[in-house]
């Protein structure tokens, strides 16, 4: 627990200045100063419970909403764990709701990768789509005046206004979000696939964000974010303990979508979902989310592996519920592929919304 | 206000009904001088504490919505440039000197520097600072610590009196360390059921003491359902209000609740999955 010496001199002055008479009060004077996110609300109680009470913060504690990063492994419809024996990692086509695996390395990255994440880092950027900023900048091709400058500049002509300065609202890059399936059934994909989410961190740093779900959900743009991809790829091995595993898109998306801090990242921006889109039994929680998802974001692209062959069609059930909600359905399997869809988001873009069924039919 | 009792009086009597651990916040926030950063679900009273705050301490609110793009000319000061470019021509018409063109008369004052200049002090209300881009938190930072604000062409204003700083936030997206660090921080949680009714009573004059509990029970377990967006304390006053219409023009309280369901869920999914509870919310009904 975090506790700044600014926040314990704020503590100390608040009991300074009238000594609490019970434990309660003690608590709220402690809790109002020393912590700073109700995230660590419940550190903070242990910590406070050990300290000055047995069996009061039970009594104290408000429940938090906590809406963490990890997502419980999925539940039957009383509310129990899957049994174990769903298990079955490695296979897509019966993917398993448990995760079993845990900690996997992504390998070295090679020089024909190097050269395709160099072209990548560049492809992101130039291809994603822009919207115009709040912000007004000086241009000359501006169309609204620049008091501030127009009059700078007529200070120096005794004011005179000899030359109008303009500003204008220049473009700015949307927010990308990266959902890339780990599970079990992409295994042989999720090296290829996690640098190409890599190579989008460095083109449009600030503006990226990069989730990996199998059965849980991990935010990874943290991990990911080091200049090194090899390093980096060491540590999202770290965070994330579903690689490998079982699929459960539908609980994955519903968590990403509940947690009210995750889904002001989907709102406006360019939303890629990197799955094939075998779920593991009943799809209609996968099919409703990507249809919230859809509605909050700007344009929502899936991309599959699967998708790469020309005789694919999405007919199993997920997909075919899917398809009517995507603005578009990409092959992507590795770098290359990875390339060629990223050419291939401004059309997107330009295009009618939700018409990836017309495309793919 | 020198103890949360006197505190609480003064509140409640403004029609706003705090838990012990907002009144601590508020207590320790006016004694120690400190801005107080409020988090929690949308409509439980964030906003609302700062203008009833406002009316108790018989301040002068000051409210600065945040918006992405929000930058200095509109949170702190600008210079008024037409009106100095008026001064110079009108100046130079009559043949007279030109003058200070930077003086306090062409200050237009903005949120941040109205607090600091406000003669009877101000509750000073920094809403949604999570829709601010982060740059913005960086430079609330000297406003935040010290309560000055620097004009290069002026002087350092100073606040004549602390302004009672209160900054809300959705969570959308991370604050910063360093602004967390020079606030103080509360969680407002839902209120519990005796507190909502109090709520309802103070805002939706003429309901009955059956109907207010009924609703404060369906309300609660409306919020427990897995709702895209769970009803406020803002939504339970609406649905009640909207309920009372309906009963004064002669619709039975059970019917009345259900038909002005719309004030309390506004999302076509929630509505979908409240029809499907209706029967166990509204067992008793």
């Amino acid at each position: 627990m975090p506790g700044a010496p600014a926040k314990q001199a704020d503590f100390f002055r608040a009991i300074a200045g009238a000594v609490p008479h019970d434990v309660a009060r003690l608590y709220w004077y402690a809790r109002v100063t020393l912590l700073g996110d109700v995230a660590d609300l419940a550190a903070f109680d242990r910590v406070f419970e050990q300290w000055f009470g047995r069996g009061l913060g039970a009594a104290l504690v408000v429940p938090p909403p906590v809406r963490d990063s990890e997502v419980r492994s999925p539940r039957d419809g009383a509310g129990r764990e899957l049994p174990a024996s769903d298990a079955r990692p490695g296979s897509g086509i019966a993917a398993s709701a448990l995760a079993t695996a845990g900690r996997r390395g992504f390998g070295r990255t090679d020089p024909r990768q190097r050269d395709l994440m160099r072209l990548l880092r560049d492809a992101w950027p130039a291809n994603l789509p822009t919207l115009p900023s709040r912000r007004r900048r000086p241009s000359r091709s501006g169309r609204e005046l620049d008091m501030r400058r127009t009059w700078q500049r007529a200070r120096r002509n005794d004011g005179e206004i000899a030359e109008l300065r303009w500003t204008t609202r220049p473009r700015r890059t949307r927010r990308l979000l990266l959902l890339v399936d780990v599970s079990g059934s992409l295994r042989q994909h999720t090296p290829e696939l996690l640098r190409l989410a890599h190579a989008a961190l460095r083109g449009v740093p600030e503006r990226t964000e990069v989730f990996t779900f199998g059965t849980r959900l991990t935010r990874v743009t943290g991990a990911l974010s080091g200049a090194r991809v090899d390093r980096a790829l060491h540590a999202v091995s770290g965070a994330v303990h579903d690689a490998d595993g079982g699929t459960a898109i539908g609980a994955a998306m519903r968590r990403f979508l509940d947690n009210p801090r995750y889904l002001a990242l989907a709102r406006g921006a360019l939303v890629v979902v990197i799955s094939d889109g075998l779920e593991r039994g009943d799809c209609t929680a996968m099919i409703r989310s990507t249809e919230r998802l859809s509605r909050l974001a700007y344009r929502l692209i899936w991309w599959s592996p699967l998708a790469c062959s020309p005789t694919y069609r999405p007919v199993t059930r997920g997909m075919a519920g899917v398809l009517r909600h995507l603005d578009h359905l990409g092959g992507v399997r590795d770098l290359a592929s990875g390339l060629a869809e990223v050419g291939r988001i401004p059309s997107v873009a330009a295009g009618p919304r939700r018409s990836a069924h017309l495309r793919r039919e | 206000m020198d103890d949360e009792e006197s505190l609480a009086v003064a509140l409640s009597a403004a029609g706003y009904f705090a838990d012990g651990g907002l009144l601590t916040a508020v207590h320790l926030a006016l004694r120690l001088g400190r801005p107080l950063l409020l988090e929690g679900e949308p409509g439980v009273g964030k906003t609302e504490l700062a203008a009833v705050l406002s009316r108790v301490l018989d301040r002068e609110l000051i409210r600065l919505q945040c918006f992405e793009g929000l930058d200095s000319g509109q949170a702190l000061y600008e210079w008024d440039y037409p009106k100095q470019l008026l001064r110079v021509r009108t100046a130079e018409a009559r043949g007279e000197a030109i003058g200070d063109l930077y003086a306090e008369e062409f200050l237009l004052q903005r949120p941040l520097l109205r607090a600091v200049r406000s003669e009877r002090g101000a509750v000073l209300l920094i809403d949604e600072i999570d829709r601010a881009d982060n740059e913005f938190e960086a430079f609330l930072l000297e406003f935040l610590s010290d309560f000055q604000i620097t004009v290069p062409e002026l002087a350092t204003l100073r606040a004549r009196r602390t302004p009672v700083v209160v900054l809300t936030s959705n969570r959308t997206r991370e604050l910063h360390d360093a602004l967390r660090r020079r606030c103080l921080y509360h969680w407002i949680a839902f209120p519990d059921a005796q507190r909502e009714r109090a709520i309802l009573h103070a805002h939706v004059p003429g309901l009955a003491e059956e109907a207010a509990a009924e609703l404060v029970r369906a309300v609660a377990e409306i919020r427990a359902l897995p709702l895209l967006k769970r009803p406020g304390v803002a939504e339970s006053i609406d649905w009640a209000r909207g309920a009372a219409a309906l009963v004064d023009g002669g619709s039975a309280w059970p019917t009345a609740l259900r038909r002005a369901l719309g004030l309390l869920i506004k999302d076509e999914e929630d509505t979908r999955l409240l029809d499907e509870r209706a029967k166990e919310i509204f067992h008793h009904s």
